[in-house]
């Protein structure tokens, strides 16, 4: 799923590197992050004093072929002045020691900043961090909060490369890489929830919500899908629309899914497992409540 | 024991309560009238509602997915404000290996305070305000939690929450998480650290009276609901708009739509582990009991006995012979602690709600299915 607008760079994938070259670190062609630490980040970028303009952190997670998950990020402290940039790297050492005894798997992978202006600063900051992440790349993602007038919220991410003859620390050519945003399906819901909650004009939702108002939701939007996709057919039919083959072609896929089983006799034996279960379930409750109402008057 | 250590851990990070007050005591500043009513030192207005922020509803989904066991835990901080605990941050806490309970408890101790310094330096809130926990199936109950619960709420405000986070739910697609507190009356029991039978009928003690739920509220501040916003809006350029959705940030999920009952079968496992473990106790209990009630009869006996010789003995003239050593004689054992059964029993019967929850909603969508393919 890409994040933010569309970038008009073109991004090339060398050939997949073979096994004799296995020692050598790949450049990542492909960054991934995960919701936290984007929301993180956000929180940090919130919680910024009034005399900085950006804020900075460090970003956690593991390293696949070509590929940087981002798993967590952290918060460091930096200042900025017209002359000069500090980084607090005891900070840094600190938290990063702190976030490892509790998830020994993700190491540091780059950094990130808010606002999408890149200068000597962040080049000074990436070399900073190329050297935590060696002999692997350093990755920098720059999160754009979308707060700045005329300004898009998006997500970019970039690698950089030395420029020159004589490479110096404040230069560097930041270049693009697609990243995306990647989840656990098992993480899903927390994001709906979150998503669902956004959207609602008081950003609050009570929990906790029944299982049945979150499948009425489902059918719902399920059932507008359904429309607009009559819509469209009809509209094809009628001859107003042209037709696309790859839409026809997934609509038969997904509408053709056949219910046979259910209808040969699997739904009853379905339904009496169900059935079952669920006497059990209030069996098992009831008993409970029992035992412990028992253990209340044993003595008397 | 990795219950008694990570009490301790806590109880070592948590700074004392009296020594917050008296610092802030001096430094009274005049509080405005349009504000007197929501700040509250003492913490006076009572907790009506915790409201958790989103950056913790991920993180803690987050680590209770990665955890390496199935209980994940962690710190919650943040502050209340007129009668509204908004969690605002977390953090995880390390998982505990080995039984090293001594040194992995400082440890702990430790990675809190530094965790909580860092916090402090880039402004995020750094008071601890509870922790949370991650299970599944429902079943949270453990001797962890209400142990650590009954330290917060000698040391926290407001006694701090425990927010409990359900994994298998998250997996089903319906993200839950309830916040609680210890009530009243098992936290008297628990502070004379008495769960005899009589102690537990005089406070009226059952599992489901151990912890009271708080409301909970999720909130997104505007920023992220922003991004959010951002994530989930459809950017449809060139493409038809029968594929509207594919290529936002976050494309629908039906999974709460699956027809699949996959956790059934282990939930049901968990079920009759339970149960057995609960036999177990129960078998021990009646064992503690009988031996009880067998010293209690000697000594009944012994000073039955007694009494009858000393009636002989008096009426031939002898002088009677003393009869307060019973108690030295026949050590009766103290009654057995109730409190290890009746978890058990919260277990099971949360382990049956969510059997029974996947179940009623397994027959509305079996005959959701059955209907659609009727039409």
């Amino acid at each position: 799923m890409p994040l933010g607008p569309k970038s008009s760079a073109i991004n090339i994938h060398g050939t997949t590197v073979t096994d004799s070259s296995h020692n050598v670190p790949r450049t990542p062609t492909n960054i991934t992050i995960h919701p936290v630490a984007l929301f993180s980040i956000l929180d940090h970028y919130l919680r910024r004093t009034d005399a900085q303009d950006r804020v900075i952190g460090t970003l956690l997670g593991t390293r696949h072929d070509n590929e940087v998950e981002v798993r967590s990020s952290f918060a460091v402290l930096h200042s900025e002045t017209d002359e000069q940039v500090a980084v607090d790297m005891d900070y840094h050492r600190t938290m990063y020691e702190l976030h490892h005894k509790v998830n020994p798997k993700e190491v540091i992978v780059g950094w990130y900043s808010t606002g999408s202006n890149l200068n000597t600063y962040s080049a000074l900051i990436q070399n900073f961090y190329s050297q935590e992440t060696s002999p692997h790349q350093a990755i920098h993602v720059s999160v754009n909060t979308g707060t700045e007038e005329g300004q898009e919220a998006g997500v970019k991410a970039y690698i950089s490369s030395p420029v020159g003859v004589n490479p110096k620390p404040e230069n560097c050519v930041f270049v693009p890489v697609p990243v995306e945003l990647r989840f656990h399906d098992a993480e899903r819901s927390g994001l709906d929830l979150l998503a669902n909650t956004a959207s609602l004009p008081a950003a609050t939702t009570a929990q906790p919500v029944a299982d049945l108002e979150i499948i009425e939701r489902a059918l719902v939007s399920v059932s507008d899908m359904l429309d607009r996709v009559l819509t469209y057919v009809r509209a094809v039919l009628a001859g107003e629309k042209k037709g696309d083959p790859a839409i026809g072609r997934y609509l038969m896929d997904t509408l053709g899914a056949s219910t046979e089983d259910l209808e040969k006799g699997g739904f009853n034996t379905s339904l009496q497992d169900t059935l079952m279960i669920s006497y059990l379930a209030n069996l098992v409750r009831a008993q409970a409540e029992v035992s412990s109402r028992l253990a209340l008057t044993a003595a008397s | 024991m990795a219950a008694t250590s990570m009490a301790a851990a806590l109880a070592a990070s948590l700074p004392a309560p009296s020594a917050t007050i008296s610092v802030a005591a001096p430094s009274y500043e005049a509080i405005p009238a349009s504000m007197a009513k929501v700040i509250d030192i003492e913490a006076d207005i009572p907790l009506t509602c915790v409201q958790l922020d989103g950056l913790v509803v991920t993180k803690i989904i987050k680590h209770a997915r990665e955890a390496p066991s199935s209980t994940a835990h962690g710190l919650l901080l943040g502050l209340d404000l007129d009668g509204i605990l908004e969690v605002s941050n977390s953090f995880p806490l390390p998982h505990r290996v080995g039984d090293d309970d001594d040194k992995s408890s400082k440890s702990s101790a430790r990675h809190q305070a530094s965790m909580l310094r860092s916090l402090k330096e880039v402004q995020a809130d750094d008071s601890v305000i509870g922790f949370y926990q991650a299970t599944t199936l429902g079943a949270f109950f453990n001797q962890t939690l209400v142990d650590t619960q009954a330290i917060h709420q000698d040391k926290l405000r407001h006694g701090g929450i425990v927010i409990v986070h359900d994994l298998s739910q998250t997996a089903r697609g319906n993200a839950s998480f309830h916040a609680y507190r210890l009530t009243g009356a098992f936290l008297d029991a628990y502070k004379k650290s008495n769960f005899s039978t009589a102690s537990l009928m005089s406070h009226r003690l059952t599992f489901s009276s151990i912890l009271e739920e708080v409301p909970l509220k999720i909130r997104t501040n505007p920023l992220l609901s922003a991004f959010l916003g951002k994530l989930t809006e459809t950017s449809d350029e060139g493409l038809p708009s029968a594929t509207i959705g594919a290529n936002s940030g976050l494309a629908p999920s039906f999974s709460v739509l699956d027809l699949g009952t996959g956790g059934v079968a282990r939930n049901l496992e968990q079920i009759i582990e339970a149960v057995d473990n609960y036999r177990t106790e129960e078998g021990n209990l009646s064992y503690l009991t009988r031996q009880i009630a067998r010293e209690r009869s000697k000594a009944e006996n012994y000073i039955a006995k007694r009494k009858e010789e000393n009636v002989g003995r008096v009426a031939q003239g002898l002088a009677p012979l003393p009869e307060e050593d019973v108690t030295r004689l026949f050590k009766i054992p103290a009654e057995p602690s109730r409190l290890e059964s009746m978890l058990i029993l919260g277990q099971i019967d949360a382990y049956g709600k969510s059997l029974a929850g996947t179940a009623s909603t397994g027959l509305v969508k079996m005959y959701a299915a059955n209907a659609s393919t009727d039409v």
